[in-house]
């Protein structure tokens, strides 16, 4: 049973990754022209599967839904965070952005705010955001690789960073429109078939998303008879403030990503910018909306079959999750039942226990693995692809060597991407927080640096150079001591903890950006024409207080 | 080229700034709006069976934001008819104005 458990998840993952490859050939043997051209023929609507499937990672599609359950409704905080941001994102940004027509967040920073400086400050906070980010999604790999060869998590990520450093190098097949589209749609049936099945098995429904508000008050009142604060009591784990920032922190964080943004700039026309984020919401949602019911359903299962039996005889799946060192149970009590309270799950293995706890089968197990693997890598590869056209392309071409080769440059992308994955891999070999919470540290930083200078960027024309400049520096500062002092040193402002350090590193960067800028020097009324000519569809120009139609 | 009209280009971006900042409040007030009172709207719903609260943090929230970005989509695309944008030449004129360096 083991054994073909093993080659069933491992044979599901070979023939997906072989679907993805073998698309990716095959779109680049067509390929005539350059890398992002071809993603302009796609429809608005595959543009939003591909955004998709890069947005989803490691934290939505392993640790969400473990979140949820553990939080109750102050998980919540994560579906509305990382779902309402593409507001802030298609509406104030993408298609302004679009129109400016610049392909990376430092370009257009470099270029709106004219300043070298702003472009390398850019640049070194992509590598920052990209960094952290990536250490959830290699901790993310540790625990679906950990659990397939029942080994350590730990050993798992290694063996996830020889994977994600060779997958990454391979470089193209991350922009390759169609691959990710495949990926989209791997993930998605690999999510939401366990979610049907445990629909169908609880409520006789097969549609969970209108069965499982009964299973929710039925949660509460089970935590009412084991005498615990109900399962969606509000605020129970964290204080009302702290929900706000998280939600804050997650949206903000969202419109300022910079691999999220890059996929607005390689669609044809602001119209289409509105569009494909329209759909990539759509497709993003129907994963967001299910990750709340896939808790709620662990969580009964948890609840209602699992405790309450003697402990001697635990189903096999214990003893592989705890061979992980990711679950733990002990008969605390000494009276040989399990109780629900002795119970030690961690979020991250909530997504990938399930499914053998509720007795799914191998097949869908198999398929939950590569829908893992898939939601990990494509994300950790694009994510490193960034780190190392940052490196490689903003910092040592634009500024260290000027006339640097192509094949130098190359070179040291390479380099770049080898030696991050190794080093991201070292800090998650030992992660310090939970898949979701280090993500939402990225976030924090892209909140508290990306999303003020691009907000300001695009809708002030005021705004300049010595302001960004200042702007991202000191909510680069805040956000990064915010986040150690309230993890580490335990210090919080009206109880907001770590993960909700976007909304202070944002204000103040906003506040500093409008401060310094308004005691500088106006940019150039060059500059300030191309701001105003965002607020116009292509066909309209914007010059000396003119508007002109071509 | 020709110019517009300055009362015509204003009205354009008053037009399209006026829906954004509805939708913004729209936006607002079922993620924000709900947890900021979450504690008084926990009575439960019919049929769907959930705590009202939850069931917006769970799914109403993100279904409006669904909604308000297609509508978006759909009334800008109305807009810029009414103000004879053709999107042919908006595509013609944005390729190729992507700088690569």
């Amino acid at each position: 049973m083991e054994n073909s458990q093993f080659f069933v998840s491992l044979t599901l993952i070979l023939i997906t990754f072989g679907i993805y490859i073998g698309i990716a050939i095959y779109n680049k043997a067509r390929q005539t022209s350059d890398f992002y051209v071809a993603s302009r023929g796609v429809p608005p609507v595959f543009n939003g599967m591909a955004i998709g499937a890069d947005w989803m990672s490691a934290a939505s599609f392993i640790g969400m839904a473990g979140t949820v359950m553990l939080l109750g409704y102050d998980g919540l905080a994560y579906i509305m965070g990382w779902t309402g941001g593409y507001l802030l994102l298609t509406f104030l940004l993408a298609p302004q952005l679009r129109k400016y027509g610049r392909y990376t967040v430092p370009e257009f920073i470099g270029d709106r705010y004219n300043s070298h400086t702003a472009r390398v400050i850019a640049a070194i906070c992509t590598i920052i955001i990209s960094f952290t980010y990536s250490v959830g999604q290699l901790s993310g790999s540790g625990v679906v690789i950990g659990r397939l060869l029942e080994v350590d998590a730990r050993i798992g990520t290694m063996i996830g960073v020889v994977l994600i450093a060779f997958y990454a190098a391979f470089g193209g097949m991350k922009g390759i429109t169609w691959t990710q589209v495949a990926q989209y749609i791997i993930l998605i049936i690999a999510y939401l078939i366990p979610v049907i099945f445990m629909s169908l098995q609880i409520t006789n429904s097969p549609l969970p998303w209108l069965s499982y508000g009964h299973v929710v008050s039925e949660l509460g009142e089970l935590d009412r008879q084991l005498g615990l604060s109900e399962y969606f009591a509000p605020f129970e784990n964290g204080s009302r403030w702290q929900f706000i920032a998280l939600m804050f922190t997650l949206m903000a964080g969202t419109a300022g990503l910079p691999h999220v943004i890059v996929r607005f700039y390689t669609v044809s026309t602001m119209k289409a910018a509105r569009w494909s984020g329209a759909w990539a919401l759509l497709f993003i949602g129907i994963l967001y909306l299910s990750a709340p019911a896939y808790a709620a359903f662990s969580r009964f299962i948890l609840m209602t079959n699992v405790a309450g039996q003697p402990i001697d005889t635990l189903p096999a799946w214990t003893e592989t999750w705890i061979n992980t060192n990711l679950l733990q149970i002990a008969d605390e009590n000494g009276d040989g039942i399990l109780q629900w309270t002795e119970i030690m799950i961690a979020n991250d293995i909530v997504v990938m226990a399930t499914p053998e706890i509720a007795n799914l089968g191998v097949f869908v197990i198999g398929l939950m693995a590569a829908g893992a693997m898939a939601a990990a890598l494509s994300t950790a590869g694009g994510l490193m692809i960034s780190i190392s056209s940052s490196f490689a392309h903003d910092i040592y071409y634009r500024v260290l060597r000027p006339n640097a080769t192509d094949a130098r440059r190359l070179y040291v992308g390479r380099i770049t991407i080898v030696s991050a994955t190794i080093l991201a891999g070292l800090v998650a070999l030992n992660p310090p927080g939970a898949i979701t919470q280090i993500v939402a540290w990225a976030f924090a930083l892209a909140s508290g640096t990306f999303f003020p200078a691009l907000l300001l960027g695009v809708w002030w024309k005021r705004a300049n150079g010595p302001g960004v400049i200042s702007g991202m520096v000191v909510g680069l500062f805040v956000t990064l001591t915010y986040i150690f002092a309230a993890q580490y040193g335990g210090f919080t402002i009206a109880g907001i903890i770590d993960t909700g350090a976007g909304i202070f590193g944002a204000t103040a960067a906003i506040i500093t950006n409008i401060v310094v800028s308004l005691n500088t020097k106006a940019p150039s009324q060059k500059t300030q024409d191309e701001v105003k000519d965002l607020r116009y569809p292509e066909q309209m120009t914007y010059q000396d207080g003119d508007v002109w139609m071509k | 080229m020709k110019k517009i009209d300055k009362a015509v280009a204003d009205a354009y971006s008053r037009e399209k700034n006026k829906y954004t900042i509805i939708y913004l409040c729209i936006w607002f007030s079922v993620s924000f709006g709900v947890v900021l009172f979450a504690d008084s709207l926990q009575f439960e719903m019919p049929i769907l069976g959930f705590p009202f609260h939850y069931f917006m943090g769970a799914q109403g929230a993100v279904v409006t934001f669904i909604i308000l970005l297609f509508v978006n989509a759909k009334v800008s695309d109305h807009i810029d008819v009414k103000y004879g944008i053709d999107e042919g030449a908006n595509e013609q004129i944005s390729s190729g104005k992507t700088l690569d360096h």
